[in-house]
């Protein structure tokens, strides 16, 4: 039992692990890594950058994708296409909103968890070739880097997601209407935030971008204690966005709270249909392969 | 209320360790940062409040339980709430110890102490006590307070000297003592009612002040004693005699016997008549050179021992020259000079004039003094023989004459002149003394010296260690006690003929002349019995400085004293022993016969006594009463009382608390 445990390899995708690497670049590929490690034996979500069709060379075309051993047997020249080549753009918007800074025991902060996912799909869009743009914001954009698919954009996002830290207030309309200012064209939108704002709010910022043809994905990234909290006693709770102190009682945390957390997540939920948006609630002590596996699903969806 | 041992209060600072503990606690654990109040719904009100006051209880008990620790180790005590505990109807009990010699007679002392007690024990609690000792006047021994246990300790703790009641003395001493004292007072004299301690004006006994007088007496009827009342040693007649008293009814065979220097020489059996006097005489003995120690007493002894023994001091003469130095012995500063030592001294000294060229022929040492009329006859190697004979702890009377004018210093003692001032001859242009020092044993009953007029004097400057024992008006020193090396020169700032003053031919030249000579040749006419409660200095027995030992051998001036001018109280019985210069002097000190005499107070005195303090005494309140600090009324047994159930509260309170924050209640 012991032998086994010691032979099983640690998960690369758990947030402790993803935490105790120093590098967000380095996060974001152990993740990406050990995600598509993970898809080897799980063939069922199969995806990969492989060939899909031929295309007849025409003017214009670049001649290193020209199938030489094609043109070698049929003398005609034809492009080799892939589906990588499918290209789009991904657009981050990370909430660095004081409350994103809260952390649970044994728990990364949900802005750390957030800046794992963010630097994990920064990588695995890069990879793929697609523009990477980011949008730090709290109440105002902290951080904005249009999308761009060029050399050294990703370590520039990757760079703007390591300074990302805990600010003050959230206010979602600021980085939508930041995004609908400078992107126009279609893409990716994955919007990480713990959501705390009233699900109408977040509606009216991801309804717009949905009309704009754009495919929105929310993350909310919440923290266990969030979702199921435990007191122990009476405890002054403050808010950390407006420092607002609370005596609160277990008996209110461990039935009310819950049931009007989960009623939010609802709401989020209907809402995010609504805008036609995909929604995931990811927990801080989960491993990022649920979010990467929305995202690639989301990725070959556009594609 | 005071603090024992103030410093201990500083251990109140601790209680910065548990605020800072609790406000870290306030900090930390309760309060909670959230990410989010939007779904959060405040407690209940009273459960918030009820937590904060534990707190807060918890946080008040810690930090007095350390105010409370640190206060019993300062060791509260409660102090002057004896002011507030009298009452209206409160009296002060002024207890008056007869302390004199007459309370050694038999058991008079412990029969005073126990009435003294009894007093004490009878004074109702609320009372004021305090204890007086009438000796040598009147004493307190504490200030009035209600502490009764501190006043039985005074009164165990006193014992009877050998001074002499006087209970004139007395009543003045008690009404100075009440003066201003607004509270009923009851004095209670216990006493032996000696005749002899009555004043000669019976109204002294009567106080000024409100108060009523109880006398305790403490003597038995039938109470006898005899004493040696005086000594009176007859040179010429070469015989010591004792006068024997008796203060009892029976005829008692003693012996009389005579000691001297500590040894006994002669014994005489005598039968001491009832209430009269006899004198017996001894051949005197053989007496050693310089103060002798001669005591006779009686054997057996009675129930007063003080006055059974009696002492003096007899100093045996021995008769020595005065060598006079002179140009002329016919002039006239010799003539005056020689008729004033020869009338001073007697058949004991001699003057013998020398011219100043003799000086060397001469061994000084073998004069008593020397005496230079006037120092302008004294040549460089006359005055360095003079010089070495003081300064080997010899003795020189120079006088600054007619001659002396010429002269850059004084010979011998190398004073420098200032000046010499001519003030004329005529009747109005004259000096005099101005000032003089009394207290200087050259200058005993020369106070005349003020009628003298100087028409000429030599002005000096003075050196270290110089005194003045006579200033002129002008503040020119006139006659100088000069220190050199272990002997004395006086010097005289005026000729000793008529030439600048009258004083030779005034009465006060003769004193003048005996001060000097006894001051010089050490042997003046010391006063060997002094009186009991008197003082003395080593100054008194012609001595510059020394030492005093009191009769049974102890300093009663010590070496850091000597010289300082300190008296000291003479009251003991026995010989007081002087010692300075490498002399011994002695003084006798005997107890004042009045004390042997036990005769009581007539009983229609002692009534007319107390009927003249026979008045009503006032009550009143206490408000100007300075009490005696009472005993401080220790408060850390209270306190640690207190401690203990602040840790037991506090254990509980901490306990519950905890209890909490574990969740184990929540």
């Amino acid at each position: 039992m012991s032998q086994q445990a010691a032979a099983t390899p640690p998960n690369l995708l758990s947030p402790e692990v993803l935490a105790s690497l120093s590098n967000l670049d380095l996060v974001a590929r152990a993740a990406v890594h050990g995600f598509f490690n993970g898809l080897h034996r799980s063939p069922q979500f199969g995806f990969s950058q492989e060939f899909a069709e031929y295309r007849a060379y025409s003017e214009g075309d670049d001649p290193r994708f020209v199938d030489w051993n094609v043109y070698a047997r049929t003398e005609r020249t034809y492009i080799k296409r892939y589906l990588g080549e499918t290209n789009t753009h991904l657009v981050i918007l990370l909430d660095s909103s004081a409350s994103m800074g809260y952390a649970s025991k044994k728990n990364v902060t949900k802005l750390q968890y957030a800046k794992f996912l963010a630097a994990t799909l920064a990588y695995l869009a890069a990879r793929q070739h697609d523009a990477v743009g980011l949008i730090v914001f709290d109440e105002e954009v902290r951080d904005h880097r249009p999308p761009s698919s060029r050399i050294g954009r990703l370590q520039s996002v990757m760079h703007a997601i390591d300074r990302a830290e805990p600010g003050t207030g959230t206010d979602l309309s600021v980085p939508f209407e930041r995004f609908h200012q400078y992107q126009k064209g279609r893409g990716l939108v994955a919007v990480i935030s713990d959501f705390y704002c009233e699900p109408e709010a977040m509606l009216k910022g991801v309804q717009p971008l949905a009309y704009q043809g754009q495919d929105v994905v929310l993350f909310q990234v919440l923290d266990p204690q969030e979702l199921e909290p435990e007191l122990k006693e009476s405890a002054l709770l403050e808010d950390m966005e407006t420092g607002e102190a609370m005596e609160v009682s277990p008996i209110f945390m461990r039935s009310r709270y819950r049931e009007r957390i989960q009623e939010h997540l609802g709401a989020l939920s209907k809402s995010a249909a609504r805008a036609n948006a995909d929604y995931q609630l990811l927990r801080t002590d989960e491993p990022l392969d649920g979010a990467l596996r929305n995202y690639l699903t989301f990725r070959q969806r556009r594609g | 209320m005071t603090l024992l041992a103030p410093l201990f209060l500083l251990g109140v600072l601790a209680v910065g360790l548990p605020i800072w503990l609790h406000r870290l606690s306030s900090e930390n654990p309760n309060r909670e940062q959230f990410s989010s109040a939007m779904f959060l719904e405040p407690g209940e009100p009273r459960r918030v409040l009820a937590k904060s006051l534990q707190y807060l209880l918890l946080l008040a008990l810690r930090v007095g339980l350390l105010v409370l620790l640190a206060l019993a180790f300062a060791r509260p005590a409660l102090q002057g709430a004896a002011q507030a505990l009298i009452e209206d109807t409160a009296r002060l009990h002024v207890i008056v110890m007869d302390v004199s010699a007459s309370m050694q007679h038999g058991d008079r002392w412990e029969r005073a102490r126990e009435v003294a007690l009894e007093v004490v024990d009878a004074a109702p609690s609320g009372d004021l006590l305090q204890v007086i000792a009438m000796g040598r006047g009147a004493q307190a021994l504490s200030d009035p307070t209600l502490d009764a246990a501190s006043v039985r300790q005074s009164i165990n703790a006193l014992e009877p000297a050998f001074a002499r009641a006087d209970y004139g003395e007395l009543m003045g001493s008690v009404d100075r003592m009440l003066r201003g004292i607004e509270l009923a007072t009851v004095v209670h004299v216990v006493t032996d009612l000696q005749q002899s301690s009555m004043p000669t004006r019976f109204a002294e006994l009567a106080a000024q002040t409100s108060l009523e007088l109880q006398l305790h007496d403490v003597s038995q009827p039938g109470d006898a004693n005899w004493a040696v009342q005086s000594i009176v040693w007859q040179a010429g007649a070469e015989q010591v005699s004792a006068s024997l008293s008796s203060f009892g009814t029976q005829p008692v065979p003693r012996n009389a016997v005579l000691e001297l220097n500590g040894s006994r020489v002669a014994e005489l059996p005598v039968i001491v008549p009832p209430d009269g006097t006899i004198t017996v005489s001894f051949e005197s003995p053989e007496l050693s050179a310089g103060a002798n120690r001669v005591e006779i007493f009686l054997d057996p002894g009675d129930d007063l021992a003080a006055d059974d023994r009696r002492y003096i001091v007899v100093k045996r003469p021995e008769p020595r020259s005065v060598l006079l130095v002179s140009a002329d012995p016919r002039a006239r500063d010799s003539l005056f000079l020689t008729a004033a030592l020869e009338a001073v001294s007697g058949p004991l000294t001699t003057v013998e004039p020398v011219a100043p060229a003799a000086i060397a022929e001469r061994n000084l040492g073998d004069y008593a003094f020397v005496v230079v009329a006037d120092a302008g006859v004294l040549g460089e190697a006359e005055s360095e023989d003079l010089r070495e004979h003081v300064a080997g702890g010899g003795a020189l009377f120079l006088a600054l004459g007619q001659r002396s004018g010429g002269l850059d210093v004084v010979p011998v003692t190398g004073h420098e002149f200032s000046s010499t001032t001519q003030l004329g001859t005529g009747a109005d242009a004259f000096t005099i003394v101005g000032s003089m020092d009394n207290g200087h044993p050259a200058m005993a009953g020369t106070e005349e010296l003020r009628m003298a007029k100087f028409f000429r004097y030599t002005a000096l400057e003075l050196q270290d260690g110089d005194q003045i024992l006579a200033e002129l008006e002008q503040g020119a020193p006139l006659l100088i006690d000069h220190a050199l090396g272990e002997g004395r020169v006086v010097l005289f700032a005026s000729s000793l003929d008529r030439a600048w003053n009258d004083l030779p031919v005034l009465p006060v030249f003769v004193p003048l002349v005996a001060g000097v000579t006894a001051y010089l040749a050490g042997d003046l006419t010391v006063q060997t019995e002094a009186q009991l409660g008197t003082t003395l200095s080593p100054r008194a027995v012609g001595l510059a400085g020394g030492q005093i030992f009191d009769p049974d051998g102890d300093a009663a001036l010590g070496i850091a004293a000597a010289g300082s001018g300190n008296d000291v109280l003479l009251d003991r019985i026995g010989f007081y022993e002087v010692l300075g210069g490498g002399v011994t002097e002695l003084v006798a000190v005997n107890l004042d016969p009045n004390e042997s005499d036990l005769t009581s107070v007539e009983p229609n005195a002692v009534e007319r006594w107390l009927n003249l303090n026979a008045r009503t005494a006032q009550s009143g309140a206490a408000a100007d009463l300075e009490l005696a600090p009472a005993e401080p009324t220790p408060l850390w047994p209270w306190v640690m009382s207190l401690l203990i159930v602040v840790v037991v509260v506090e254990s509980w309170v901490g306990n519950w608390h905890l209890r909490v924050r574990r969740g184990i209640a929540a």
